[in-house]
């Protein structure tokens, strides 16, 4: 008989206390039922399939859309102690490729992009393989239209019949039940749903209303100095997170970096292990940041520029106060912000006059245009003219569907929270004090126990090189 | 790339083409960019900024053209010089200049930097006796050459070999050069600095602190070329030939037969362009003495290119030449006795 999955627990991984979702979601598994979680980030997700794979033989396969985050969920395995894990996406070369296929039966884990699991080679390649569990992470990416959407996705359903149906663990943080709906409609099965509270009782929330950007730079000064760090500020663009983090490093006096896809992958390695280590106060980033970064002491998150949709706004201030301790996310608004987020979405989306030139025309158009690409995607699965202009139509509803929601969640005048827990049908109604500040409340930093009291110390001493080469290479003991 | 940094780049007395200094920071070995690199001394920029987009450094031009400090000439690519302002600023700033510059172009700088990086993390670790930390981000060829390089001189000596290596490498050169190396370097308990972060606190353009860090780096890819360093079989394969192994085929096919140029190319393969480009490349990477200059270019022919030429190298024009030299003497032939004149003028 099979050992528990609390002793399984301990002796993998050596903690003796599941968290809420992580024990219905593998006790379902253990019970052969595809599962769907949705489990708010920072629950322990990965476990789930980490602590499935040890139990069982054979191969964990985990499809998912965003690149830096396999390549870093591979590296923190191998940190974990794990050896038998590779990842293999559009970016890994063709001679590192050759490599992790001659070995492909050896893996526990094996991470692949959508795109790759659609090539026939690589499907084949799979089909031969004994997997004990396909894990679709970030499932809402199946529904959702936006940077991170991949129409592979779509081909998801087909590829898992392909397998022969394996046993199927759908992972998202967001999604409200007509999303759940859709990704189990796709993935043609009927999961057992696992949802935990989104909620997030030890972030406060506020909303601070600004007449325009003088004032809402000014705003985020003020509340830059004021805080407790560390802190994380969103930006929609990469250069005004650099150039909002030397702002605000030479205003503040406090260390301040940038952190976004622009930077060479040893300028982020070193940002994020800065960050960890505590040498930085706060870091300017794009939504680039966060993904598998797990420092729990975050006090806040604030948002120069309004998210474009309630789940990923809850994704990304949800990474503040892991600890559990008193943390704060804060959205500046100022009005016309939605002309942002509403100009991205249509500069995705081709129109109708071009879809139709496109169908009457497939070869004349240049597919480096990622809506063209998009297009020529459907084209080539036999995705008739009318079918595409009902999910472009649709994804466009559902978009500014989205939008109205950030917006009226920036509008609230009531309660933030539950504006943002009615979104996704888990109505609270238990404002107090300390639960938030909409834009015509006040913020007390102070009551809250984040204004800092202490003058940050200065830069710590550098050392003369001789003595830094000393410290890297002699221990003490 | 600032307009500060472009302006060491430029000079008052030679007019410079700004898509040769692209070209040469992209890495882009034509001949005609080697060519000029080599003329304008800044061979060593050879590959440095292989991102750097097309036409990036326009702007950064157009600035100094702005400040008046340096102004386009006539002609069909943008050219620059320097303007008396522009050269008596440049004379002024104290600006770094590498001291392993020379060696740059027989270095693979990316996979040297890799390879050092990592090993540096993977035994300052080792040494504090960590197991569980982020491994940099590097391809899976670095990662296994260093495994396996660690797993064959792990010793409980090797984390002070390393330090006493290094520390030899970096005490050759300037204190500042040897900060900024040693402060980018990640390892137990210092994630490392980046390049921006240097920057700011030593008050110097970000590319001022990478060409310093290169000059580090490399410092050290030279004392590793000696047997007994400890990361001798890490980084020696990063040294290189800085001519294509196509060219140093197509040099080899000349210099040990008698062949005529035109049968290399039938023997090679290759189109008889490709066999004169092969030479040129090699002509000007290499020592004068790798290339049979004295088959190539007879006493005869250098004696009429220059009776015809003018005395700056420079000023040389193949388009500028009689009808009838040109029709004597390809631009092959002009281009190999202009290299060979450069070489003389290293050499005194
Ligand atoms: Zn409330």
């Amino acid at each position: 008989m099979m050992e528990s999955l609390t002793a399984s627990l301990k002796r993998g991984f050596g903690h003796t206390t599941f968290r809420e979702g992580q024990q219905a979601a593998l006790t379902a598994l253990e019970q052969h039922q595809d599962t769907l979680a949705v489990l708010p980030t920072g629950a322990g997700k990965t476990l789930i399939y980490q602590l499935y794979g040890y139990r069982h033989a054979g191969c964990v396969l985990i499809v998912s859309p965003l690149l830096a985050l396999m390549t870093d969920q591979v590296n923190r395995m191998r940190v974990a102690g794990f050896r038998r894990v590779a990842a293999i996406t559009s970016l890994t070369s063709y001679a590192e490729r050759q490599v992790i296929l001659a070995h492909f039966a050896d893996y526990q884990f094996l991470f692949l992009s959508p795109e790759m699991l659609a090539q026939p080679t690589m499907l084949a390649q799979v089909q031969q393989l004994r997997l004990s569990l396909l894990v679709i992470d970030e499932a809402h990416c199946i529904v959702q239209w936006g940077p991170d959407f991949r129409p592979e996705y779509l081909l998801l359903g087909a590829i898992r019949e392909r397998l022969a149906r394996p046993l199927t663990l759908m992972l998202t943080a967001t999604a409200d039940s007509a999303t759940q709906h859709e990704i189990a409609k796709q993935l043609r099965t009927t999961p057992q749903i696992i949802t935990e509270s989104i909620d997030r009782p030890n972030i406060f929330l506020d909303v601070e209303a600004v007449a325009n950007d003088a004032e809402k730079r000014e705003r985020l000064l003020q509340l830059v100095s004021q805080l407790v760090f560390p802190g994380v500020v969103y930006f929609s663009s990469k250069q005004l997170a650099s150039d909002m983090a030397q702002w605000l490093q030479e205003q503040t006096g406090l260390p301040i970096a940038a952190y976004h896809a622009g930077l060479s992958s040893e300028d982020r390695f070193k940002i994020q292990q800065q960050f960890m280590a505590g040498e930085l106060a706060v870091i300017c980033a794009t939504s680039a940041f966060g993904m598998g970064i797990d420092k729990n002491d975050i006090r806040y998150v604030i948002h120069y520029h309004l998210p474009t949709d309630l789940g990923s706004y809850a994704q990304e201030m949800g990474r503040a106060g892991r600890d559990g301790q008193q943390s704060l996310a804060v959205l500046l608004s100022a009005p016309g912000d939605e002309r942002l987020p509403l100009t991205l979405m249509e500069a995705n989306r081709p129109d109708d006059t071009t879809i139709q030139r496109f169908y009457a025309h497939p070869q004349a158009f240049d597919s480096d245009d990622p809506g063209i690409a998009l297009l020529t995607f459907y084209y080539q699965h036999g995705i008739s003219l009318a079918a595409v202009q009902t999910l472009f139509t649709r994804r466009e509803q559902e978009r500014h569907h989205a939008l109205a929601q950030m917006l009226a969640y920036a509008r609230e005048p009531d309660c933030l929270r539950d504006r943002w827990l009615t979104a996704f049908g888990q109505a609270d109604s238990t404002h107090t004090a300390k639960c938030c500040a909409p834009a015509k409340v006040p913020l007390d930093l102070a009551a809250l126990g984040l204004k800092r009291t202490v003058q940050p110390a200065v830069n710590p001493v550098t050392l003369d090189w001789r003595a830094r080469l000393e410290t890297l290479f002699l221990s003490n003991n | 790339m600032t307009p500060q940094d472009l302006l060491q780049l430029l000079s008052q007395r030679q007019v410079r083409r700004l898509r040769v200094i692209e070209n040469l920071l992209r890495g882009r070995k034509t001949v005609s960019t080697l060519y000029w690199g080599q003329r304008y001394g800044l061979l060593y920029l050879l590959g440095l900024d292989k991102a750097l987009q097309r036409g990036a450094l326009d702007q950064v031009a157009q600035t100094l053209v702005t400040q008046r400090l340096a102004a386009w000439t006539q002609d069909e690519q943008p050219q620059l010089r320097l303007t008396p302002a522009g050269h008596t600023q440049q004379q002024a700033t104290t600006y770094y200049h590498p001291q392993t510059a020379l060696t740059w172009p027989r270095v693979d700088l990316k996979l040297v930097t890799q390879r050092l990086f990592l090993a540096v993390q993977v035994v300052s670790q080792y040494a504090h006796h960590n197991v569980q930390y982020y491994p940099l981000m590097t391809d899976l060829a670095t990662q296994q050459a260093v495994r396996q390089w660690f797993h064959q001189i792990k010793s409980t000596a090797l984390a002070q070999m390393v330090l006493t290596a290094l520390t030899h490498s970096l005490t050759q050169l300037p204190e500042l050069t040897a900060m900024v190396t040693t402060a980018g370097l990640s390892g137990y308990q210092q994630p490392g600095q980046t390049t921006a972060q240097l920057a700011r606190t030593y008050q110097e353009s970000a590319w001022e602190i990478y060409l310093r860090r290169v000059d580090g780096v490399i410092q050290i890819a030279t004392d590793a070329r000696k047997r007994d360093h400890p990361l001798h079989p890490l980084l020696a394969p990063a040294w290189q030939t800085p001519v294509t192994r196509s060219a140093q085929a197509t040099l080899a096919a000349v210099t040990t037969t008698s062949l005529s140029l035109d049968q290399v190319a039938q023997q090679r393969h290759i189109k008889p362009s490709t066999v004169r480009e092969h030479l040129l490349e090699a002509a000007i990477m290499l020592p004068v003495t790798a290339v049979p200059y004295d088959r190539l270019l007879p006493q005869t022919t250098r004696q009429d290119l220059l009776a015809a030429l003018p005395g700056a190298l420079d000023d040389w024009e193949y388009m500028a030449l009689t009808p009838e030299l040109q029709a004597r003497y390809d631009f092959f032939t002009f281009r190999l006795l202009a290299i060979w004149c450069g070489k003389q003028g290293e050499m005194a």
